[in-house]
């Protein structure tokens, strides 16, 4: 049984893991979406 | 075997992904490499960063039920030790990506190319090689409720790692697409200025 859990448990932590880590990738790039609007915005006449 | 048995319906679907992955990292290398397609490149690296995840995910079920079938963790027999080259060579074109710059780039691609030899050696080492792992014909030795389960799983991973393939390349994408709408508003700006 611990065996087991352990796979089983080792598994879903890795690929919630991943979720999470590309989630994070996409809120960087959110805000990195943001400064370039403001950029543009201070361009406009 | 037991409730231990359990595990082989993770085990699997994660091996069938760690060699699908190199498959298409390959493949996106190939179309990098030879026909200089920047969403190949995309796809490459995309796909290694998923078969290092379930490479991992193989090789540490893979001696938990090692343990319990074997009395030991780990073996240095052929498919052990040709699925742990595989997954560091993908380990090692991710992080060349990562920490390479962009000239690591051909590199990177020449070694999923030599990562996508290793494939037929994973699949077929049980076969030339004497081997305890169970051979690759396990699978039909399965009882019928366990089959079902077997594919069940298998088509489970699969979509997943779709998912995750498709959400990792969009994010990609669009880190590519901001980096080009960057370079360009500086030179507009530069030209403002």
């Amino acid at each position: 049984m611990k065996m087991v859990a352990l796979a089983y448990g080792f598994i879903w932590l890795a690929v919630f893991s991943y979720v999470f880590l590309i989630s994070r990738r996409l809120g960087k790039l959110n805000g990195e979406m943001d400064e370039l609007r403001r950029r543009i915005d201070r361009l406009k006449p | 075997m037991g409730l231990v048995q359990k595990i082989f319906y993770f085990h699997v679907p994660c091996a069938w992904l760690l060699m699908l992955s190199t498959l298409v990292c390959a493949s996106g290398s190939v179309a990098y490499l030879f026909g200089g397609s920047e969403r190949g490149d995309r796809v490459a690296l995309s796909a290694a960063e998923l078969g290092v995840v379930f490479g991992m995910c193989v090789l540490v079920s893979g001696p938990l039920w090692a343990r319990a079938a074997w009395g030991v963790y780990w073996q240095w027999e052929a498919r052990l030790t040709s699925s742990l080259l595989l997954w560091l060579m993908l380990l090692a074109y991710v992080l060349a990506r990562r920490y390479g710059g962009s000239s690591a780039r051909r590199l990177a691609a020449a070694l999923a190319l030599f990562a996508a030899i290793d494939i037929p050696l994973v699949y077929f080492s049980v076969r030339f090689f004497r081997s305890i792992h169970p051979s690759n014909t396990v699978v039909s030795t399965l009882g019928p409720g366990m089959r079902g389960a077997f594919w069940l799983s298998l088509l489970a991973f699969t979509a997943l790692w779709s998912v995750l393939l498709a959400a990792r390349l969009a994010v990609e994408s669009a880190q590519t697409e901001l980096m080009d709408l960057e370079i360009m508003l500086d030179q507009v700006e530069e030209k403002k200025v």
